[in-house]
């Protein structure tokens, strides 16, 4: 019996670090750190677009706006529903990461067209490298914000 | 010229001119310059929190060299954000008042990310988490933040 709770305990200890969550509440959490940094890199970056921010640091958002958005999907991963994500997240998720994957790319060109053609050529690719709203309407939970 | 030539004539030069004040004079209001500072600092505040969990455990190891980038890059854009002399918001007026101290702490703090990114890229979390302890946002927050009550 004990050999038995010893290599389950083992089992799941070499499962943890594959997974890199130990909770469901850390799931939620860390999915709502990334989707809260995009929101804020987003509005700033907003602000510059729209003439109310500091133009100086365009670049710099589009880069972290690409980088966050890298990581995004694998925070939705772990199946875990919760937070402001709605269920459909997991039962489109075919849908659902193909419209991440597709963020992730084109925030990605809009950073490299940032750093090598300038803040003023990436600009013009904001609006189909940033498309939170469809995503939003689809998939998130507007009351649980 | 007729009247309806010279509006048009004049609201291009208009755009034109306020395009070119554009990179020099970038906020439009004092609201402005509250909002993207605050932008900024709650973006840096999500860092960290991911940052944490990652050195607890509690979220991906592998997002360590990303999320000390993303980190990085935004300490470097909280200076500008805090150089306009805008009070409101969680800022303190000590930021103004006392700007060679806070102006050097931010700079520290820049520094301090930036050692932190190229760490977690050499050295992964285990290398991370006693430098995340060093970057402590508190010593700022406790000077030049009001505090939520």
């Amino acid at each position: 019996m004990v050999r038995v709770s010893k290599a389950v305990a083992l089992g799941v200890m070499m499962l943890l670090p594959m997974v890199g969550h130990t909770d469901d509440k850390d799931v939620v959490e860390y999915r709502q750190h990334i989707m809260k940094s995009l929101e804020q890199q987003t509005a700033a970056l907003g602000q510059i677009l729209s003439g109310a921010g500091p133009t100086e640091n365009t670049v710099a958002h589009m880069q972290t706006l690409a980088l966050t958005a890298s990581i995004a999907l694998k925070s939705f991963e772990p199946k875990v529903p919760g937070g402001a994500a709605k269920p459909e997240v997991w039962k489109d998720w075919a849908e659902f990461s193909k419209r991440m994957k597709d963020f992730a790319d084109k925030s990605a060109e809009m950073a490299k067209i940032a750093r090598e053609q300038g803040a003023d050529q990436a600009a013009l690719h904001v609006i189909e490298a940033l498309p939170c709203k469809g995503c939003h309407d689809v998939y998130r939970d507007e009351k649980k914000i | 010229m007729n009247r309806s030539n010279a509006v048009s004539r004049l609201t291009w030069a208009g755009i034109a001119f306020v395009g070119t004040l554009l990179p020099i004079s970038s906020f439009a209001d004092d609201q402005d310059v509250r909002d993207y500072r605050s932008d900024v600092m709650k973006a840096m505040g999500e860092q960290f929190a991911a940052l944490n969990q990652i050195t607890k455990g509690k979220a991906p190891a592998g997002d360590v060299a990303t999320q000390a980038e993303v980190l990085s890059i935004t300490a470097g854009m909280a200076k500008i954000a805090f150089t306009p002399k805008v009070l409101g918001g969680e800022a303190k007026p000590e930021v103004w008042d006392k700007w060679d101290d806070f102006s050097k702490r931010l700079d520290e703090m820049v520094a301090a990310a930036a050692d932190l990114a190229k760490t977690a890229k050499q050295g992964g979390v285990a290398a991370v988490t006693p430098k995340l302890s060093g970057l402590s946002c508190k010593g700022c927050h406790d000077d030049y933040r009001v505090q939520k009550k």
